[in-house]
């Protein structure tokens, strides 16, 4: 392939064959000489004291050689706020919350010896719900939260189930909402749902005889791993090491910290012993990490023109028992709650509430794609309402250059054009008002933002290095499951330096030990900051390479470039091929210089600024903004309510497509996980007992290969952003987003009803035709009593 | 923390005690209230570490003959039989089947045949794989309607382990081929210690999971009888998605055209609707004296028969009214 126009083209996935042809190795695959296995003891109360935890008999059990519980390890983790401890110690908050764990010769020695570890229950009310958990004098799920360490940016209020709070006033919001010609009111709701990966969670871990601390586990971000267990076990950062082999899926259910702080503690207690903890399909459901429930209520005031005047957004975010991470989807969806859309008076309030219900973490879209349910509903009806086409209405409303977001940051020009994407997938499924409407067949859109949600310091380094045959090595510490950041690497310093991709690998498997820093793979960051920090290390490979030879060939380091493999003077049409450079120089006369060239580089997004704790008013709160928006085209049944979705059409604005084989990919993977989350999926758990109902695949359903729409089409704009490689900005969550709205919206267009609680199941719609059915009656046998009436008079 | 055992710092206390912490399983957990020095200290089914197939003395045998599976059951408290697993395995995972010994049936050559009967029927032997029944030429010429609905089990890799007997045997009120063996009138030939009996399947299922067999009677094959050759039609079937799912509500409507409009012979059966499979003659009478011009009434029969339940798969609601919409769209598809 050409070096020089590597960007841009279909460069095949670099660590393709190794996945294709089963060479490539995940944490499970891995073997250890003397392994031992895990079961975790684990609550079957949703809410309850822990009164004894007695270990004594399972830890007499033939083949058992470490026992934990909370009693050894009363230690504290958490990303944000650390409200979790390594096992339940005087209280349990969900089904599934981890008591203690054994470790044994055997899977089965392991199970029975968890079965005989007593614990003393004493249940306390359990609160579901975000109404309950807000209510005056609720049962409080964590009542030491006011002593709980927690970063500056995070606001939980002690005393209550809050564990944060960001509020959004800009503007003022209570005159504007007097002053608008029409107010709507409405209440979103989205259920917990489960990332349901692959590959389930899966560590491993050791503690040799000196004390050391190295683990290998299935994970987003191994050096985040490593901070956090360092922290909780008050170990030197050194002494943890922390290896990621390749990971079979997380969609951020594998951000943070997992499963690995329970591998450690065994490990601990049976020094010099591998110990694997690796849940099955049933616990990964419940006893994992799940999406967030949302309740949204929201109230839009409307000028006479269209244009929105007032915007209010209430979300109390169900974040289950630790918010450990998703105080952090609170705050993301707090300063993005307008959308993609310009709101000059806004009263915002997003709000994580604790519950007994499975903990609440990151899940691709982080936040957005459930407030995009709410809100692109909610445009839309405002729109229809008004007698407005739902695409104008947006035209008018949504965000461009020039215009402030909720937080009061001004777009740019180069801040990426929803309008663009507007139009295109207007166009594509056919939404001109003036469209032949056909009964049951339905056409909507939504639209989509996001920002990378992450600390203002999150970042991201790179080492480059030759091999002496002039393969050049990229050392990363992102990891690739599936998004293809090994191959856009590889991509970025083929362009940069003018070499064929295939002289390059990337090794994407970081080991803490060896690997440079990287803060996590989320937040659709990794093309972007790891892609500009191989930029930047390549800038200075590049420079390393011709300072060297411009002594050799006695010509100015001005005059030389990097072509096909070689550093090239082009005036004289000399040139020094790499393979004579990497590793130093040697003149004919024996003498050399130079020497083994690498580069280290790192990226770190520049001036980010804090929000205003009360106002959330801020110049440039977040990275980059990515735009986008799909629109649908579906069929509904009417006897039986089943939606078919037919067609679908996405288009984003991502700056630069960079491989548009892995970005399709990416789009066609998130239309079709916004195809489950909008139209089956939900974890169902007892209100009774906090039993997750259908933790297995028998009875959770994501999409099968039937569910895919027959059509669908993706379009990009490339609106270069400012600050990433070679303009490309993140797009990995945003292909799901609005998927579930715009299904939503095409469904009231099919045949005008509206579903406002996710998922958009088959008896909802069948319920809903029939409710409609019967107002309809009421009404006509309203109209002909009338009518009667009347004629009696007559 | 409280002191161990019979410490009596907290006697009296009224406290859960419990060890089923491994199974947060619906219907699956038990606890009780006792007093707090008590330990209950039974082993719980269901649980995650106690999940798989962990007993350390299964008995797994395999044998060639009908008489030899028998008699190893015979011998043995804890055996069932075993043909693809496909249900029983799973069911031994969650723990809700705990078998000492499993009776592999599918060596037996007998087993296995597909083979039509000196009656002009069709006898489909219990280790027989779908994916073979339902290719089957005699299948497809005189029974399509077995081929139409064992097209919608699971998935293709599924059915090359799956077996009719299997589903018929495990009772699922959602087993779809059990509403085609009923609208067919299939005969199941069974053996014993005791000998060999033939029950109709209309008289097989008594509730979910629960058969006419008696304790180790082993399915030998199912009989398709020749009178039953020549019904068309369709199995129409709900699920939550598209590939892949158990059904939410399935009905069959099969047709046999006779000379005149009137003497058309007509099948309705129903699945994930009530605690069996089950047929609704009455609708079917409706249909033969009426003909398709009664299709209403023969869905609000069918509608009255059905009595199902609700789950996460649906409401009882919705599950009725689906019921009378398929029934009026199988009569109205075969005219
Ligand atoms: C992924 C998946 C999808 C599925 N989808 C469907 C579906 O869409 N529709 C559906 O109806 N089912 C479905 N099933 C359930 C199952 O596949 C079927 O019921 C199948 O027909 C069972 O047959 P088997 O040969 O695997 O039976 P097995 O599991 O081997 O046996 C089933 C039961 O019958 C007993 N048994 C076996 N042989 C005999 C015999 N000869 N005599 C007496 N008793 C016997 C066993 O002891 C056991 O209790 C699905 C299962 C899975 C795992």
């Amino acid at each position: 392939m050409s070096a020089a126009r590597v960007v841009g083209q279909d460069v095949p996935r670099v660590d393709g064959l190794e996945k294709v042809t089963g060479a490539a190795k995940y944490t499970a695959d891995l073997k250890f000489p003397r392994l031992l296995h895990v079961a975790v003891v684990r609550s079957p109360h949703p809410h309850a004291r822990v009164r004894d935890v007695r270990t004594g008999k399972a830890a007499r059990l033939l083949g058992v050689r470490a026992v934990a519980s909370g009693r050894d390890f009363p230690l504290h983790t958490g990303i944000y706020l650390k409200d979790q401890t390594v096992f339940a110690t005087d209280r349990v908050r969900f089904v599934g919350d981890p008591v203690a764990a054994v470790a044994a010769e055997t899977p089965e020695a392991a199970a029975e010896a968890a079965l005989q570890v007593e614990v003393d229950y004493e249940p306390l009310p359990p609160i579901f719900d975000v109404e309950e958990g807000m209510a005056e004098g609720a049962p409080l799920v964590h009542p030491d939260l006011g002593r709980y360490e927690v970063v500056s940016w995070i606001q939980p209020k002690a005393g209550t189930n809050v564990c944060n709070h960001l509020k959004i006033r800009k503007g003022d919001y209570e005159k504007a909402l007097k002053g608008s010609w029409r107010v709507f009111e409405n209440v979103f709701k989205v259920p917990q749902v489960q990332h349901v990966p692959l590959e389930p969670h899966v560590s491993v871990a050791r503690v040799d005889l000196a004390g050391k601390v190295e683990v290998h586990t299935s994970a987003q971000s191994p050096f985040t791993v490593r901070h956090l267990l360092s922290v909780c076990f008050g170990l030197p950062h050194g002494d943890v090491r922390v290896h990621v082999p390749y990971v079979g899926g997380g969609f951020g259910g594998k951000a943070g910290i997992n499963l690995e702080p329970i591998a450690v503690a065994l490990a601990m207690r049976c020094r010099g012993r591998w110990v694997r903890l690796m849940v099955d399909r049933h616990e990964e459901f419940y006893a994992t990490v799940v999406r967030q429930g949302l309740t949204a209520t929201l109230v839009t005031g409307v000028d006479r023109s269209g244009k929105v005047q007032a915007q209010k957004m209430h979300y109390l975010w169900n974040c289950g028992a630790y918010g450990g991470y998703g105080v952090n989807i609170v705050r993301a969806a707090g300063y993005t709650c307008g959308g993609a859309y310009e709101f000059p008076n806004v009263w915002g309030d997003s709000i994580g509430v604790y519950t007994n219900r499975p903990v609440g973490s990151a899940y691709r879209g982080f936040g957005m794609q459930e407030i995009h349910w709410a809100l692109e509903q909610q445009m839309d009806e405002v729109a229809l309402e008004l007698g407005m086409d739902p695409v104008e209405f947006r035209l008018l409303n949504c965000l461009g250059a020039g215009k402030a977001t909720v937080t009061g940051q001004v777009l740019d020009e180069q801040s990426g054009r929803v309008d663009l994407c507007i139009r295109k997938v207007a166009g594509e499924i056919g939404l001109e008002a003036a469209r032949e409407k056909r009964p049951y067949h339905g056409k909507g859109i939504a639209c989509a933002v996001k920002a990378p949600a992450m600390p203002n310091d999150a970042a991201s380094s790179v080492v480059l290095k030759f091999a002496e045959d002039a393969t050049l090595e990229i050392l990363i510490s992102g990891i690739d499951y599936g998004q293809g950041l090994m191959t856009v690497a590889a991509q970025f310093a083929a362009e940069a330096l003018d070499i064929p991709v295939e002289t390059i690998r990337v090794k994407g498997c970081p080991d803490t030990d060896l690997s440079p820093y990287d803060w996590q793979t989320v937040a659709s960051r990794q093309t972007w900051a790891t892609g500009n920090a191989v930029l930047r290390a390549a800038s200075e490979i590049r420079r390393k390479l011709t300072e060297t030879s411009a002594e050799v060939l006695g010509v100015p380091v001005a005059e030389l470039t990097l072509r096909s493999g070689h550093v090239v003077h082009e005036a004289t049409g000399r040139s020094i091929p790499l393979t004579r450079l990497v590793m130093g120089y040697q003149f004919p006369d024996g003498h050399a210089i130079g020497g083994p060239v690498v580069a280290a580089s790192s990226y770190l997004p520049e001036g980010l600024l804090f929000l205003d704790p009360e106002t959330s008013q801020s110049a440039k709160p977040v990275a980059k903004w990515t735009f986008g928006a799909q629109a649908v085209e579906i069929s509904v049944d009417p006897e039986t309510g089943q939606v078919t979705v037919e067609k679908v059409a996405a288009c984003y604005d991502v700056g630069r497509v960079v491989n548009p084989g892995l970005i399709r990919g990416q789009t066609y993977g998130g239309i079709v996980q916004g195809i489950g989350t909008g139209t089956m999926e939900e974890l169902v758990v007892d209100t009774k007992t906090g039993r997750a109902l259908n933790a297995s695949l028998m009875d959770y359903k994501i999409p099968s290969t039937e569910d895919v729409p027959a059509v669908m089409t993706v379009d990009f704009i490339e609106t270069p952003q400012k600050d990433g490689p070679m303009g490309a900005r993140g797009i990995g969550e945003h292909t799901m987003i609005p998927t579930p709205a715009a299904i939503a919206n095409a469904l009231y267009d099919a045949c005008g009803i509206r579903i406002h609680e996710l998922p958009i199941t088959a008896e909802k719609v069948w319920r809903a035709l029939r409710e409609r059915e019967k107002a309809r009656e009421e009404a006509a046998r309203e109209a002909g009593a009338a009518i009667a009436g009347a004629g009696v008079g007559v | 923390m409280k002191a161990e055992a019979d410490g009596d710092d907290d006697a009296g206390a009224e406290i859960l005690v419990s060890t089923e912490h491994l199974a947060p399983f619906p219907g699956l957990g038990r606890e009780t209230r006792i007093k707090s020095q008590c330990t209950w200290n039974v082993a719980p089914r269901g649980g995650a570490g106690k999940r798989g197939l962990m007993r350390s003395d299964l008995d797994y045998v395999v044998p060639s003959t009908v008489e030899e599976a028998v008699a190893l059951q015979a011998g043995s408290s804890g055996a069932v039989y075993l043909l693809g697993g496909t249900d029983l395995l799973p069911q031994m995972r969650a723990g809700r089947k705990d078998p000492g010994r499993l009776i592999d049936l599918k060596r037996i050559p007998l087993l296995r045949e597909v083979r039509e009967t000196e009656g002009g029927g069709l006898s489909i032997g219990a280790a027989a794989v779908m994916a073979d029944v339902e290719i089957h030429p005699v299948v497809l010429a005189r029974y399509p309607l077995l081929a139409e609905c064992v097209k919608t089990v699971g998935a293709w890799p599924l059915r090359q382990r799956a077996t009719l007997a299997g589903n018929v045997c495990n009772a699922s009120p959602a087993a779809d081929t059990a509403v085609a063996l009923l609208a067919l009138d299939a005969t199941l030939n069974l053996v014993s210690a005791q000998g060999r009996r033939s029950i109709p399947v209309s008289a097989f299922f008594r509730g979910p999971g629960q058969t006419a067999l008696r304790p180790g009677e082993l399915m030998t094959d199912v009989i398709l009888p020749a009178a039953s050759a020549g019904f068309t039609g369709s199995y129409l079937r709900l699920s939550r998605r598209k590939g892949m799912d158990l059904a939410t509500v399935g009905v069959l409507v099969g047709k046999r055209n006779g000379k005149l409009t009137l003497a058309a012979r007509w099948r309705i059966a129903l699945a994930a609707v009530a605690p069996t499979p089950l047929r609704v003659p009455d609708a079917e009478q409706v249909l033969e004296a009426k003909g398709s011009i009664a299709v209403w009434e023969a869905a609000e029969l069918a509608v009255a028969a059905c009595r199902p339940i609700t789950d996460l798969r649906g409401s009882a609601e919705y599950r009725r009214d689906m019921v009378g919409v398929l029934v009026r769209r199988g009569v109205v598809g075969l005219g």
